[in-house]
C-alpha cells in the first residue's frame, strides 16, 4: 500500500465508523416537554418541529408536546408573538423551553401566493393584517374591515349592511373592476360571505413580485387569508358577542320646514319676471299661506278645516273598491323625512368557536351569527355561518384535510348610487305628511308638490320583500411528504351558492306618480365555481447557506351559472300571504332565465425562492394561464415576475449597530393579467333577441308578438389580456427593537391593453361590440406603514400604526376619441375620463362668481341665460363666449392621500384602542345640490341656504344662485363646478376600552380569560363637505359622485365580551 | 417509495393532460345563436320580424323617449305644435331642440341616430342572411328583399328628414369586411334611398296576409313621400294615383278612430308602427317612445305630463261661424281662451266660438270630455302650467275602458299601450296628392276635392266630443249634445287659378288633421317656410312659455338637426357636421 493509498483506506474507516457511529447515536426518542413563556404561563399552539425532517407537532393548551428525534437535531419552536427558538437534542429527554416575547414577525410564518413563507424571507410587498386589527372596528364583512389598514389600499365604505366596498388596491389600474382577488384558504372565494371571526392571517399581495402567481387573476392585487383551525391539545372554546346601537345622523340634509319651503316659493315668484301666485297649495298670494289640506278628494290647497271635501267617510284608499279619495292634512310644522326614513337600528353579533385534536388530527368548528339592521328602516344583514376545518395525519408524511363553510346571508339593499329612495328624503315636500287622515301614506299626489314619492312608504312596503342566498365554500386537500425533500398537494375547492329572492310593487295611491297596478316578481338562480389545484414542491438548504424552494404546480378553475325569474301583476289582494306568481293576472306577466356561459381557465405556474445565508433572497414566479374568455388566439397569457431582498441587518457591517433590529431592501418586477370586465361571449359573433327588443306585432293582434331576432354581438377572437407590469421598491425597518418600524414601498404600475369596448359608429347597428386591448392607465404610489410599540413601564404598554396610502393616476392612452364622459346625470355627464388627466375627473364649466347686476352681466362675455343672480363662468379659451369649448376639469375625486391611525394603550388589565382615518386633497361632486340648492327643475324640498343665503337683488351673494322658475345654461341645466367640493376628512372610525378580568377570579369558574369591552365608532369627523358624508362610494371611473348617499359615519354604540373556557 | 414517485408523477401528467384537453377552454356560447343557425328562410324571416320590430323606435339601440316612432320631439315640439310639458328640469334635453339651441353632445341626437341606424342594420343583416340561405326560392328572397329594402329606406328616410347629411349604409358594411369607416354623409343619398323603395315597389305583393307588413301601396306611399321632400311632384303624382285609385284604402267614418285602439289598422292605416301589449314584453312593444305623454295627476296614462299642445296650434281649430272655415292669415291673432294661470277650482267657461270638431279629438283642454276618463279638469292634470302650458295630449292616449286590457300594466305607467304610431295614414296621401296638384299648379279643384273629402269628415256631426250623460260617471257613456261649439265647413269657393290659396289651404289643412304627429317640423322645413313661421310662433307662445323667450331659429342651420359629435368621432374623419354646428 502506498502512503496515499493507506491515507485513503484510514479516511474510509473514519467514515465508516463515523456512519455507524451516527447510526448508534441516531436512534430516534421521544422527546417531551413543555413551553412557557417568560411569565411562566404555557403556550399552547407552538409549533415543534425537527429541523431538516417532516416531523412536527404542536403543544397542548398546557404547553406540553412530545416528539421524536435524535441527538444532534435542532428543534424548531416557533409560535406567533414570540421569537423563534432553536434547540439542540443533546442526551437529554426532557426539553422545557421557555419563549421570548418578539418584538417583530419576522419569523411568523405567513400564506403568500401558494406557499408560506417567514416574514423575513418575503422579498415581495405583502402587506400583513391581523384579525385583531381587522375586526376592532365592526362591520358585517371583512372587506369593510380593511379601510386604513393596509397602506396602498383604498377603501371606501357606505353604511348599508352588506354592501361591499369600492376597493382599489395602488390607485385604479382600469374603469371597471378593481377588486382585488381573494384567495380563501387556497380557493377564490367571496369575502362578504366569510365571518371576520374566522379569520387567522389576511395578507395582501401588493406588487408584482407576491401576486404574479395569480396571474391573469393578479392584477388587481391578491389578498390571501386562511381561516383558523385546531390545534393539538384540550378542546378549547371561545365565545365572542357584542350588541349595539347605530344612531342616524343628527342633522339630515338642512333642508326647510314648512314655513322656510312656501318662503321659498315666494321668493321664487317675486326672482320670476311674469311669474304668479298659482301653486295648487299656497293659495293667491301675494304671500303663501299654508292649507289646512294639502288634499281632500279632488281638491288640493284647502284651508277650511271643515271643507266638505274632508268628509272622511269618502276616503279610499283602495282601488278595489273604487275611486281614489285621499284626504291628507298639511305638516303645518314639517315632516323631516331623513328621521322618518333613518332611525336607530340595534346590532349584534355572536361566534362560538370550538377546536383541538390531538398530534393525529386537528378540528375547529365555528358558528356566527350576525344581526345587523341598518339605520334606514328595513336595511339589515342577517348572516348565520358555519365553519368546519379538519386536518388528519394519516402518517407522519400523509395529511388529509378540509375546509368547509355554508353561509346564509339575508341582506335586503337600498340603492346607494343614483336616483334612490334616500334622494326622496330631500325631495319630498315638509308640508307632506307621513300619513294620512284614514290611516294610508300621505304623498305628492296633493298637487303642487312636485313629483316626489313617500320614502318611508316606499321602505315600508319593501320590508315583506325577501331574499337570500345560501353559500357552501371550501375545499379538501392532501398533501404527502416523500423523498426527504418533496412535498406534493392535491386541493379541490369551489363554491356552490343559490339565491332566491322575491319581491312586491305595490299599487300606491298617494303620489303624483303611481304604479299602474300591483306587481310581483321572484327571481332563484345559483353560481358555481371550482377550483382544481395540484403542486409540487422542493426545499433544500444546502450547506447551510443555500435556502432553496422550488414549487411547480396546476390549476383549473371553472364557472358557470344559471337563474329563472318571473313577474305578474294585477294581485287581488296586497296581502303577504297571497303573494305566489300564479294568484297574478295572466296579461303581463313575464319570465325569463339566463345562463352565465362557462368559463375555465387552465394554468401551469411555478415559483423558485433562493435565499443565501437568509441575507440575499430572491425568488422569481411565471405562471402561464389560458382562458375560454379569449379565443384560441389569443387566450395564452405568460406572466412572470422576479424580486430580490437584501436584508442589511444580516451584513457583517451592520451586526454592530444594534438599534438596527432590522433593514431589508425589496425590489420586485413583474407582469400581471387582468380579464375583468370581459364577456366570456366575447369572441362570438352572435344571434339573438328578446320578446322586448326584436319581437314584433307583425299580425296587428294587440296582445301576442311575433318572433324576431337581432344581431346581437359582433365577435373578436383576438382580444386578450389586459397586462399590468408593475415595479416595486420596498424598504423595511424594525430599529430600538419595534420603538419604530417602518415599511416602505414606491411603486409604478402600467396597465396597458385595457379591455374596452370597441367604439364602432352607430351604423354598424345595435350589437354589443368586443371589447379589445387598447387604452392604457398609469398609477405611481408611494405606500408607508409607520408603527411603534413597547412597554413605558411594567404595566403600561402601546402600540400605535399609521399607514399612508398615496397614488397617483393618469390616464395614458384611450383610443380613438380620447376621453369618455361617465357619470351621466339630469344635467350631462359630471365625468370625464381623458388622457392625461386622472381617472374619474369632474369636467364642466367653472363657476367664477355669480352676476350680482345687470353690469356684471353686460361686461361678461356672451353666455346663454346670463342674468344677475346666476353663474358666472370662467371664458376659458378667452374667444369672448361661453360654449361647450369652455368646459374646464372641476375637480378630481382622487385623495392625495389617505391616512389610517391606530392606537392601542395598556394598563394592566385595561385595553384602549383608537382608530382613525381619513382622506386628503380628494372632492366630491354634490350633486344633491342639484335637488336642493335650485327652486327650478323638480318641486322637491330645499336647503335652508336656498332661502337664507341665496343671492337676491337686494342681497348680494357669492354663494348661492337666485332661486327662480327659470333652468337655464347659466344655473342648474348644465355641470359646473358649483356642485364641486372639497370632500377631506379625517374621521375617528373607532374607540374602544377593555378590561380582562384577573385570571385568579376566573380560572376558578373554569373561564380561561374573560374580556369585556365598549366601543363607540364614528364619534366624530373632521371635513368642510357639506353632504351627509363625503365618503362616497362609486366605481373606479365614476367616484365622489354624491346624490345623497347611504352615510357611512353614523355613530355606533356597542358592548361586547371575549370568552375563552 | 418509487411507487409512490411514479405514482405522483403520473397523477400529475393526468391532470396535467385533462385540463390541457382543447375542449377544457373552448366553451360554446349559451342561449344565443350562431349565425349559420339563421341562414334559412325561418330564421331570414326572423330576422326581419327584427327590424319591423324598430318602427316604432324602441327596442334597440339608444332607445328613450327621443328615438319615439312618432317623432314627436322633432316633428311637433320643434314644429310648432307642442312643448315638451312637464317641468322644465324632467327630460332637459328637449328644452334646446324646442328653443333651436340643439349642440351636437345632445343625448336625444345620439339615440335617435343609432335607432335609426340599428333598424338599417337590421334590415342589412335580413339581406346578408338571406343570401346564405338555401331553402328560399327566387321569388321568395325577391318578396323578403322588398320588405327588407323597403324598411332600410325608411329608416334612411327618417333619417334625411333630421340631418339631411346623412351616411348611407347598405349590407355591404360590416365590421368583418373593414370597410365601416369608409363610409361618410357627403354624397347624395336621395338616389339610394328612393332605390329601395322603387325596388320594394316592384317586388311586393298589393296585399299581404299580415298587416304589419309592408305592400305594394305602402312602398309607394313611402316612395311618393320621400319625391315629395324633393319636390319631384310629377315622380309623386302617379304613386298617389295608384294608391287612391286601388280602392284598397279608404277614409274611415270618424276622425277620432284613427286614434282609438280597437279601431286601429282600419282602412286608413297604410302605414303603422304596430303596437302590442300584455305580451310577455314587460310593455316593451308598446308604444313605448310616447309613454311620457299623458296628462299628469293620477290622471289617464298616471305619467307624465308631457308633450302638451300649443296655444297657437289650438288657434289653427278656430273657425269662422258662418263658413265653418279659418282665417289662413290670422289665425294666430286671437286666442281660444284657456285656463291657463287658473286652478282646477277657479271657475273658467270654455272657448264659445266655432271650432273645427278635430281639436278636441287632437288637444285635451279644461272642461271639454277626455274620451272617457271624465270632463278635463284643467290644471290639476297639468304638472307645470309656466312649463307646457294649459293642454293636454290626446291622439296616442287610451280609453279608461281599456286600460290594463290594451294598455301593459307591468309598466310602471299604464301607458305603454297598443296604439300603433301611425306613420302614413290615407288622409296623408290625400294631402300629398292636393300638394302635388297645387305644386304643379295643375288641377286645384282637385286638390279642394281632396281637402274637402278630410273636412267633410270632420263636419260628420257623429264624429264630434260629445258631452257625457253625466260628468260624473263619465263611463256611462255620452249624450248627442256637442262638448263645444263645432262647425266645420267645406271650401266651396273655387280655388281655380289661386294657386296661393290653395296652397295656404292644403298646408293649414295638414296642421288641422296632422297635428301633435310627428310631422310639422318636416314640413315646414321642406315648404321653405319654417324661418318665418317658428319665430312667428316664438313670439306668440313666449307669453305662456318663459323658457321659449330663448326660442331662436337661425335660417340656414336650423332647418337640420347637430349629427351627433359621438358619430363623427367615431367615423374616423368619414362624417362631416351639418353647416352651423
Amino acid at each position: 500500500m502506498t502512503p496515499k493509498s493507506t491515507r485513503l483506506v484510514r479516511l474510509c474507516c473514519i467514515l465508516l465508523l463515523l456512519c455507524v457511529g451516527s447510526l448508534v447515536f441516531s436512534q430516534t426518542r421521544r422527546i417531551t416537554g413543555k413551553v412557557t413563556g417568560a411569565d411562566g404561563q404555557p403556550v399552547p399552539g407552538a409549533t415543534i418541529a425537527v429541523k431538516g425532517t417532516n416531523a412536527v407537532t404542536v403543544t397542548a393548551a398546557d404547553g406540553t408536546y412530545s416528539i421524536n428525534a435524535k441527538q444532534g437535531d435542532a428543534i424548531v419552536i416557533t409560535s406567533v408573538g414570540f421569537k423563534t427558538q432553536e434547540v439542540r437534542v443533546g442526551t437529554q429527554d426532557a426539553i422545557n423551553p421557555t419563549m421570548v416575547t418578539a418584538t417583530s414577525n419576522l419569523d411568523e410564518v405567513v400564506v403568500t401566493g401558494y406557499t408560506s413563507q417567514k416574514v423575513k424571507e418575503i422579498t415581495g410587498s405583502v402587506a400583513i393584517v391581523k384579525p385583531k386589527e381587522l375586526t376592532a372596528v365592526p362591520a358585517g364583512q371583512v372587506e369593510n374591515m380593511l379601510q386604513g389598514r393596509v397602506a396602498g389600499l383604498n377603501v371606501v365604505n357606505t353604511g348599508q349592511p352588506g354592501q361591499g366596498a369600492q376597493i382599489s388596491l395602488g390607485g385604479y389600474g382600469n374603469f371597471g373592476n378593481t377588486t382585488p382577488l381573494y384567495i380563501i384558504d387556497g380557493v377564490q372565494g367571496d369575502i362578504n360571505s366569510l365571518n371576520p371571526g374566522d379569520v387567522e392571517s389576511l395578507q395582501v399581495l401588493k406588487d408584482a413580485g407576491s401576486a404574479s402567481i395569480y396571474g391573469v387573476r393578479g392584477a388587481n392585487g391578491v389578498i390571501v387569508i386562511t381561516t383558523k383551525r385546531g390545534r393539538s391539545g384540550r378542546p378549547v372554546i371561545t365565545y365572542d358577542n357584542y350588541f349595539g346601537s347605530q344612531q342616524p345622523l343628527p342633522d339630515g340634509w338642512g333642508l326647510l320646514d314648512t314655513k322656510g319651503r312656501a318662503d321659498l316659493y315666494d321668493l321664487a315668484v317675486a326672482n320670476t319676471p311674469g311669474a304668479a301666485h298659482n301653486n295648487p297649495q299656497y293659495g293667491p298670494g301675494p304671500t303663501a299661506t299654508i292649507p289646512y289640506y294639502i288634499v281632500a278628494g279632488t281638491k288640493y290647497g284647502v284651508t277650511d278645516p271643515n271643507d266638505p271635501a274632508a268628509d272622511l267617510t269618502k276616503y279610499n284608499n283602495n282601488y278595489g273598491a273604487g275611486a281614489i279619495y285621499q284626504i291628507t292634512r298639511a305638516n303645518p310644522t314639517g315632516t323631516d323625512w331623513f328621521h322618518e326614513l333613518f332611525r336607530p337600528a340595534f346590532q349584534m353579533n355572536h361566534t362560538v368557536t370550538a377546536s383541538g385534536g390531538s398530534d393525529k388530527s386537528r378540528y375547529l368548528f365555528s358558528l356566527g351569527y350576525l344581526d345587523q339592521k341598518g339605520t334606514y328602516v328595513g336595511s339589515y344583514l342577517k348572516r348565520y355561518t358555519a365553519r368546519i376545518n379538519t386536518e388528519f395525519n394519516l402518517k407522519s408524511t400523509i395529511r388529509f384535510g378540509e375546509n368547509l363553510q355554508v353561509s346564509y346571508r339575508d341582506n335586503p339593499q337600498t340603492g346607494v348610487i343614483g336616483e334612490t329612495n334616500i334622494g326622496m328624503t330631500y325631495r319630498e315636500q315638509p308640508i307632506i305628511p307621513v300619513y294620512d287622515e284614514g290611516g294610508g301614506f300621505g304623498g305628492s299626489r296633493a298637487q303642487g308638490l312636485g313629483n316626489a314619492t313617500n320614502p318611508y312608504a316606499n321602505a315600508f312596503r319593501a320590508l315583506d320583500d325577501k331574499g337570500y342566498d345560501i353559500a357552501v365554500f371550501g375545499n379538501v386537500y392532501g398533501e404527502v411528504d416523500f423523498l426527504k425533500n418533496f412535498n406534493f398537494r392535491s386541493s379541490f375547492g369551489g363554491t356552490y351558492d343559490n339565491f332566491y329572492n322575491y319581491s312586491f310593487g305595490y299599487h300606491q295611491y298617494e303620489n303624483a306618480e303611481n304604479n299602474g297596478s300591483n306587481s310581483f316578481a321572484e327571481n332563484a338562480g345559483y353560481n358555481t365555481l371550482y377550483d382544481w389545484l395540484n403542486q409540487l414542491s422542493y426545499s433544500k438548504i444546502i450547506n447551510n447557506d443555500h435556502n432553496v424552494k422550488v414549487l411547480i404546480g396546476s390549476e383549473a378553475i371553472s364557472t358557470y351559472s344559471r337563474g329563472v325569474g318571473g313577474s305578474r301583476i294585477n294581485f287581488f289582494l296586497d296581502d303577504p300571504n297571497y303573494r305566489i306568481l300564479s294568484n297574478g293576472s295572466p296579461t303581463g306577466q313575464s319570465n325569463y332565465s339566463y345562463a352565465n356561459n362557462n368559463t375555465s381557465l387552465y394554468s401551469l405556474f411555478g415559483r423558485l425562492d433562493y435565499g443565501y445565508k437568509d441575507k440575499y433572497l430572491l425568488t422569481a414566479t411565471v405562471r402561464r394561464d389560458g382562458s375560454s374568455i379569449f379565443g384560441p388566439e389569443n387566450r395564452y397569457g405568460t406572466f412572470p415576475s422576479f424580486s430580490a431582498a437584501w436584508r442589511i441587518t444580516e451584513e457583517s457591517f451592520a451586526k454592530g449597530l444594534s438599534w438596527l433590529t432590522d433593514l431589508k431592501l425589496r425590489g420586485s418586477w413583474g407582469k400581471m393579467g387582468f380579464a375583468g370586465n370581459t364577456d366570456p361571449l366575447n369572441q362570438y359573433t352572435l344571434f339573438g333577441g328578446g320578446t322586448g327588443d326584436a319581437y314584433y306585432d307583425i299580425t296587428g293582434a294587440s296582445t301576442s308578438a311575433v318572433q324576431g331576432f337581432r344581431s346581437t354581438r359582433i365577435g373578436n377572437p383576438k382580444t386578450g389580456w389586459q397586462t399590468d407590469k408593475k415595479t416595486n421598491i420596498g424598504l423595511d425597518a424594525i430599529m430600538w427593537n419595534g420603538r419604530l418600524t417602518f415599511s416602505a414601498d414606491y411603486y409604478h404600475k402600467k396597465s396597458e391593453g385595457l379591455l374596452f369596448p370597441l367604439a364602432l359608429p352607430a351604423i354598424l347597428g345595435g350589437s354589443t361590440p368586443p371589447n379589445v386591448n387598447v387604452g392604457d392607465v398609469e398609477n405611481t404610489g408611494f405606500d408607508l406603514l409607520l408603527g411603534s410599540r413597547g412597554s413605558i413601564s411594567k404595566d403600561w404598554k402601546y402600540d400605535i400604526t399609521a399607514t399612508v396610502t398615496t397614488y397617483h393616476n393618469n390616464i395614458v392612452n384611450i383610443p380613438g376619441i380620447p376621453y369618455f364622459e361617465d357619470g351621466g346625470l339630469r344635467n350631462g355627464n359630471a365625468v370625464r375620463n381623458q388622457v392625461g388627466h386622472p381617472i374619474s375627473s369632474f369636467f364642466g364649466y367653472h363657476v367664477i362668481g355669480i352676476f350680482q347686476n345687470d353690469a356684471d352681466v353686460a361686461k361678461a362675455p356672451a353666455q346663454d341665460g346670463k342674468a344677475p343672480g346666476r353663474f358666472i363662468y370662467e371664458d376659458v379659451n378667452k374667444d369672448g363666449s361661453i360654449t361647450a369649448d369652455d368646459r374646464t376639469f372641476i375637480g378630481n375625486p382622487n385623495p392625495k392621500f389617505s391616512l389610517g391611525f391606530n392606537i392601542n394603550v395598556s394598563w394592566k388589565a385595561f385595553d384602549f384602542s383608537t382608530f382613525f382615518y381619513g382622506t386628503f386633497g380628494n372632492d366630491a361632486f354634490n350633486y344633491t345640490k342639484y335637488w336642493i340648492d335650485f327652486y327650478q327643475g323638480f318641486e322637491g324640498n330645499k336647503s335652508q341656504r336656498a332661502l337664507n343665503d341665496s343671492w337676491t337683488p337686494s342681497r348680494p351673494s357669492n354663494t348661492v344662485p337666485i332661486q327662480e322658475f327659470t333652468s337655464t345654461f347659466s344655473s342648474d341645466a348644465v355641470i359646473n363646478s358649483y356642485y364641486v367640493e372639497k370632500a377631506s376628512y379625517f374621521r375617528n372610525k373607532s374607540i374602544m376600552l377593555g378590561y380582562t378580568l384577573p385570571k385568579s377570579v376566573i380560572s376558578k369558574v373554569g373561564i380561561d380569560r374573560l374580556r369585556f369591552y365598549i366601543q363607540a365608532t364614528n364619534l366624530f369627523t373632521f371635513t368642510n363637505y357639506s353632504g351627509l358624508d363625503p365618503e362616497v362610494q362609486g366605481r373606479s371611473s365614476v367616484q365622489g359622485l354624491d346624490y345623497g348617499t347611504y352615510p357611512a359615519n353614523q355613530k355606533q354604540f356597542l358592548a361586547g365580551l371575549n370568552v375563552t373556557f | 417509495m418509487k411507487y409512490l414517485k411514479i405514482f405522483f408523477i403520473l397523477a400529475l401528467a393526468g391532470v396535467i393532460n385533462y385540463a390541457c384537453k382543447k375542449s377544457y377552454l373552448d366553451q360554446a356560447p349559451l342561449g344565443q345563436l350562431d349565425p349559420s343557425a339563421l341562414a334559412n328562410k325561418n330564421g331570414v324571416n326572423g330576422l326581419l320580424i327584427g327590424a319591423y320590430s324598430l318602427l316604432d323606435g324602441y327596442g334597440g339601440s339608444g332607445g328613450g323617449f327621443g328615438t319615439a316612432g312618432s317623432n314627436w320631439v322633432y316633428g311637433s315640439v320643434s314644429g310648432t305644435e307642442a312643448h315638451k310639458g312637464s317641468s322644465v328640469g324632467d327630460q332637459p334635453d328637449i328644452v334646446p331642440i324646442e328653443t333651436f339651441h340643439p349642440t351636437s353632445t345632445n343625448s336625444y341626437f345620439q339615440g335617435k341616430w343609432q335607432m335609426l341606424y340599428d333598424g338599417i342594420s337590421r334590415a342589412n343583416d335580413v339581406l346578408r342572411t338571406l343570401a346564405l340561405a338555401t331553402d328560399v326560392s327566387a321569388d321568395e328572397a325577391a318578396e323578403i328583399s322588398a320588405e327588407a329594402r323597403a324598411l332600410r329606406g325608411w329608416y334612411h328616410f327618417d333619417a334625411k328628414k333630421m340631418w339631411n347629411k346623412i351616411p348611407f349604409v347598405d349590407e355591404t358594411i360590416t365590421y368583418s369586411a373593414g370597410n365601416y369607416l369608409t363610409v361618410g354623409n357627403d354624397a347624395d343619398t336621395w338616389p339610394l334611398i328612393e332605390a329601395d323603395l322603387q325596388y320594394a315597389v316592384d317586388n311586393l305583393p298589393t296585399s299581404q296576409s299580415e298587416v304589419g307588413r309592408f305592400n305594394k301601396y305602402s312602398a309607394e306611399a313611402v316612395l311618393a313621400k320621400i319625391y315629395i321632400f324633393q319636390q319631384k311632384w310629377d315622380a309623386a303624382k302617379p304613386l298617389l294615383a295608384d294608391i287612391i285609385g286601388s280602392g284598397k284604402y279608404s277614409l274611415v267614418d270618424q276622425f277620432h278612430k284613427n286614434f282609438d285602439i280597437i279601431n286601429k289598422n282600419n282602412s286608413e292605416s297604410i302605414l303603422a308602427a304596430q303596437a302590442s301589449v300584455n305580451d310577455g314584453a314587460n310593455g316593451n312593444n308598446g308604444n313605448w317612445g310616447d309613454v311620457l305623454n299623458f296628462p299628469y295627476g293620477g290622471s289617464p296614462g298616471t305619467c307624465c305630463g308631457f308633450f302638451q299642445p300649443s296655444q297657437y296650434l289650438v288657434n289653427h281649430f278656430k273657425t269662422e261661424a258662418a263658413t265653418g272655415l279659418h282665417d289662413l292669415d290670422n289665425f294666430a291673432a286671437t286666442d281660444v281662451t284657456s285656463d291657463q294661470g287658473k286652478l282646477s277650482t277657479d271657475a273658467f267657461t270654455p272657448y264659445a266660438g266655432t271650432l273645427d270638431s278635430r281639436l278636441d279629438w287632437t288637444v285635451g283642454r279644461r272642461g271639454i270630455p277626455y274620451l272617457d276618463w271624465g270632463v278635463n279638469p284643467g290644471n290639476d292634470w297639468i304638472r307645470a302650467q309656466s312649463d307646457g302650458g294649459p293642454y293636454s295630449p290626446l291622439k296616442n292616449v287610451y280609453s279608461n275602458s281599456l286600460q290594463g286590457k290594451l294598455t301593459d300594466a307591468s309598466f310602471w305607467s299604464s301607458g305603454t299601450t297598443a296604439n300603433n304610431v301611425n306613420l302614413i295614414r290615407y288622409a296623408e296621401v290625400l294631402l300629398w296628392a292636393a300638394e302635388v296638384e297645387v305644386e304643379t299648379n295643375g288641377d286645384l279643384e282637385k286638390a279642394r276635392d281632396y281637402v274637402n273629402q278630410l273636412r267633410g269628415r270632420a263636419a260628420n256631426p257623429a264624429g264630434n266630443v260629445k258631452k257625457y250623460l253625466d260628468n260624473s260617471k263619465p263611463e256611462g257613456g255620452f249624450s248627442n249634445v256637442d262638448a263645444a261649439n263645432y262647425k266645420v265647413g267645406l271650401y266651396t269657393v273655387s280655388w281655380a287659378g289661386n294657386q296661393t290659396l290653395a296652397r295656404k289651404a292644403v298646408r293649414f289643412e295638414r296642421a288641422l288633421e296632422l297635428g301633435m304627429e310627428g310631422h310639422r317640423f318636416f314640413d315646414l322645413v321642406r315648404w321653405g317656410v319654417a324661418a318665418t313661421e317658428i319665430p312667428a310662433y316664438f313670439a306668440k307662445e313666449k307669453s305662456i312659455i318663459g323658457y321659449l323667450i330663448n326660442g331662436q331659429f337661425t335660417t340656414g342651420v336650423n332647418e337640420y338637426f347637430p349629427i351627433p359629435q359621438t358619430e363623427i368621432d367615431k367615423s374616423g374623419g368619414a362624417l362631416k357636421q351639418n353647416n352651423g354646428y
